[in-house]
């Protein structure tokens, strides 16, 4: 048991914060998006569309920040294919979210070997964000949380923010309540005069924003350089998040830690080889844990009404 | 009248010419096409003697209007890919040049290979849709019949027309029961099936690590774990030991494939289950009203998806690689997902489509070693043919707006 105890120190909850913000970015994202009725799936293709972006910006202006920009637009910009396709077009979420995966990394591929020449990784950018990494005076002194929490790099910041801003857009706001009004009662919505097409555009770009931000914190600041495959699957994790957290803003931060944990927890026991376990038993966990939520065995987790569901305004004439 | 009594006769030389006809087209002998043709003709002339010259013409209408859509589509991806390369400073014209002569010629025997797994798994989520379900976790089925084809295949020992259908069947049965758990929870508690069998492909791909490092064999410094090879015996039967001249990686795993897609399309339209499943599919509650047990259909087509998807791991294990390797991220699944949509679920389309994305993944590669375009452009026209079915959901939407339009007028004209 000496050996377990060795890795349950600071550093892991450091690793499990690092190794859950591009699940929490992607998963509040998701969360968003959900609310407003229309589900996706395309996370994963969308950060590595983001990871992509920011890493070639970062590379040729030198600056991770328009780097952090250009992977948050681009992840924008390519969610609004999913929102034209499910909400103009009427096209199955679904099936529009699996083809939004195929696609990115078909652009990807081919922009690597354009502008690299090969594909895999690309070229490394000169800073990256991890270098601004800042220790908040006076918090970061706290032992344990203070390393853990206020020691951290720009988008882990972000993201804790972003958390917070999500909580108060969805439960506070007008502009929050009529998005979550597009997930559940889209007619009724409607009734009163707004539109449920653009709530749910704007659900949809929300989560392209942020789903952009957690490929650009892969890319950028844990890491250097873009390398194909770097979501490696975390687009899902993050929907398993969000599906265990229970469509909520808190709920899939605290699953985005777990599993995020989970995934540190793994790491060091493979490194340094403290129990005969397999590693993969603690890889799948997030998966089982989404199982077990939609099953409801471990609360009742619920999506919004009509989420999924197609929404047609019969106008007049048409 | 007296046509009808020559109808085995007839099916039993359309079956055999399409047959030799096909087995000698994958064997890359292209005659072969030949045969397959006189087959498609002697089909019309039986179907219009049978039934009368207008049937047969109308047949033929429907199949040819069927392949509009399609056609459209992948024509205007490539053009869109075309324009893309030449922005980019590629030449269009060379790279589609050697794109479809590696694909369709001298990589024929690649792009086979390439099709037959992607069969199996295009039909097991075109099934699947058919009963309104979206199986995305094929992939997962996938790893579970390849990580059973190889335990069996490494210690089954008896001949090969013995082992090889018992293999199938049990990895198929073994993948069908990975979904057990998502088509009960289905339809206990309503859990989305695309949720859980996501899910379950993820946990497939690994726990499948774990089952092959337990299986034996070797990690070869910075190469994945594989296993050992499975028993020879258990290989599924090469082109070459019919055709000495065929490639020798070609195996008979295509033909199994066309032969599964066929017996799908029998199911779903000359079956009750088929009828039941199809039924569900359309509308839950109109179905439930006829008295169809809509509960146990979505489990048993669940199920039967993942058996299907199974076979495509079988396929590979016995057909081609046998061996595992760890890590394996075939990607079938997805593409499966690819392949059925663009057949718009049709089992009888997913074989064509799945030669249609074998041939261009061949023919990336060749292309990208002969005239150094990038193959990954051939992810991008995939990409473009798959959004250009949204196309057609824009074409079903006017055409739907269209009709609506036309029958209000004509009411408002009473």
């Amino acid at each position: 048991m000496s050996g377990i105890a060795s890795i349950l120190n600071t550093d892991l909850l450091v690793a499990t914060i690092r190794l859950s913000t591009p699940i929490t970015l992607a998963a509040i994202g998701a969360t968003i998006c959900e609310r407003s009725g229309i589900v996706n799936i395309a996370m994963e293709g969308i950060m590595i569309i983001g990871a992509f972006f920011a890493a070639v910006a970062a590379l040729y202006t030198g600056n991770p920040w328009i780097g952090l920009l250009a992977g948050v637009a681009a992840g924008g910009i390519f969610s609004l294919i999913h929102a034209v396709a499910t909400i103009t077009f009427h096209l199955d979420h679904v099936v529009s979210g699996a083809v939004m995966n195929i696609l990115s990394f078909g652009i990807v591929r081919y922009l690597m070997v354009m502008i690299f020449g090969h594909p895999g990784t690309s070229d490394a950018i000169p800073v990256g964000l991890k270098a601004y990494q800042f220790a908040i005076p006076g918090l970061s002194k706290i032992p344990v949380l203070g390393p853990v929490f206020f020691d951290q790099t720009p988008i882990v910041y972000m993201s804790f923010v972003l958390v917070i801003l999500t909580l108060i857009f969805l439960k506070k706001t007008k502009t929050g309540l009529h998005l979550r009004a597009a997930g559940e009662h889209p007619l009724a919505l409607e009734t009163i005069g707004v539109s449920v097409y653009k709530m749910r555009y704007l659900g949809v770009f929300i989560s392209g924003l942020l789903s952009g931000l957690a490929g650009a914190y892969l890319s950028i600041e844990n890491s250097i350089s873009f390398t194909e495959g770097m979501a490696n699957g975390r687009g899902f994790i993050a929907l398993a998040a969000m599906i265990s957290g229970g469509w909520s803003a808190i709920g899939s931060f605290v699953a985005a830690l777990f599993f995020g944990f989970a995934d540190a927890f793994q790491v060091r026991m493979q490194v340094f080889k403290v129990l005969n376990i397999p590693s993969e038993i603690f890889i799948i966990f997030p998966y089982v844990a989404t199982v077990l939520a939609v099953a409801g065995l471990v609360r009742k987790s619920r999506p919004p009404k009509a989420d999924g569901i197609d929404f047609i305004i019969e106008k007049e004439g048409a | 009248m007296q046509i009808t009594k020559l109808k085995p006769l007839f099916y039993t030389v359309i079956v055999l010419l399409a047959l030799v006809g096909s087995l000698m087209y994958f064997a890359s002998i292209f005659s072969g096409i030949l045969l397959i043709l006189a087959a498609a003709v002697l089909y019309f002339v039986y179907y219009g003697l049978s039934v009368g010259k207008g049937a047969s013409k109308a047949l033929a209408l429907s199949f040819l209007k069927s392949l509009l859509i399609p056609v459209i589509g992948v024509a205007s991806a490539l053009l869109i890919g075309g324009i893309i390369m030449a922005v980019t400073g590629y030449d269009p014209v060379t790279a589609y040049k050697a794109l479809f002569y590696g694909g369709l010629v001298k990589n024929w025997s690649v792009s086979v290979l390439n099709a037959a797994p992607l069969i199996f798994t295009g039909l097991s989520i075109a099934f699947a849709f058919k009963a309104g379900l979206f199986n995305i976790g094929a992939e997962g089925q996938y790893y579970v019949g390849a990580v059973v084809a190889t335990f069996l295949g490494l210690h089954f020992n008896m001949p090969a027309l013995l082992s090889i259908p018992i293999i199938f069947l049990v990895a198929g049965l073994l993948a069908a029961s990975y979904n057990f758990i998502p088509a009960l929870l289905k339809v206990k508690t309503g859990a989305h099936e695309v949720i859980t069998t996501m899910m379950f492909a993820q946990i497939a791909r690994y726990l499948s690590s774990i089952f092959i490092r337990g299986m034996g064999g070797s990690s070869d410094g910075p190469h994945p774990y594989v296993t050992d090879p499975i028993l020879k015996s258990n290989w599924l039967l090469k082109m070459k030991s019919i055709f000495p001249h065929a490639n020798y990686r070609v195996h008979i795993g295509i033909l199994i494939a066309i032969g599964m897609a066929l017996f799908v399309q029998y199911i779903l339209t000359r079956t009750k289950f088929g009828f039941e499943i199809r039924a569900v599919g359309q509308n839950k509650d109109a179905a439930r009203g006829q008295g169809i047990k809509v509960g146990r259909n979505i489990f048993i087509a669940l199920l039967f998806a993942g058996f299907l998807a199974g076979f495509s791991g079988v396929n590979q294990v016995l057909g081609l690689d046998h061996k595992l390797y760890e890590n394996l991220n075939a990607g079938y699944g997805w593409d499966g997902i690819s392949v059925a949509l663009l057949a718009s679920n049709n089992p009888i389309g997913v074989i064509f489509t799945s030669l249609l994305w074998g041939v261009l993944a061949a023919g990336g590669q060749y292309m990208s070693r002969t005239v150094q375009t990038p193959n990954s452009i051939v992810e991008i026209i995939k990409g473009i043919i798959l959004f250009l079915i949204v196309a057609k959901y824009i074409y079903i939407h006017i055409g739907h707006k269209f009709k609506n339009k036309k029958k209000e007028e004509r009411e408002a004209v009473k």
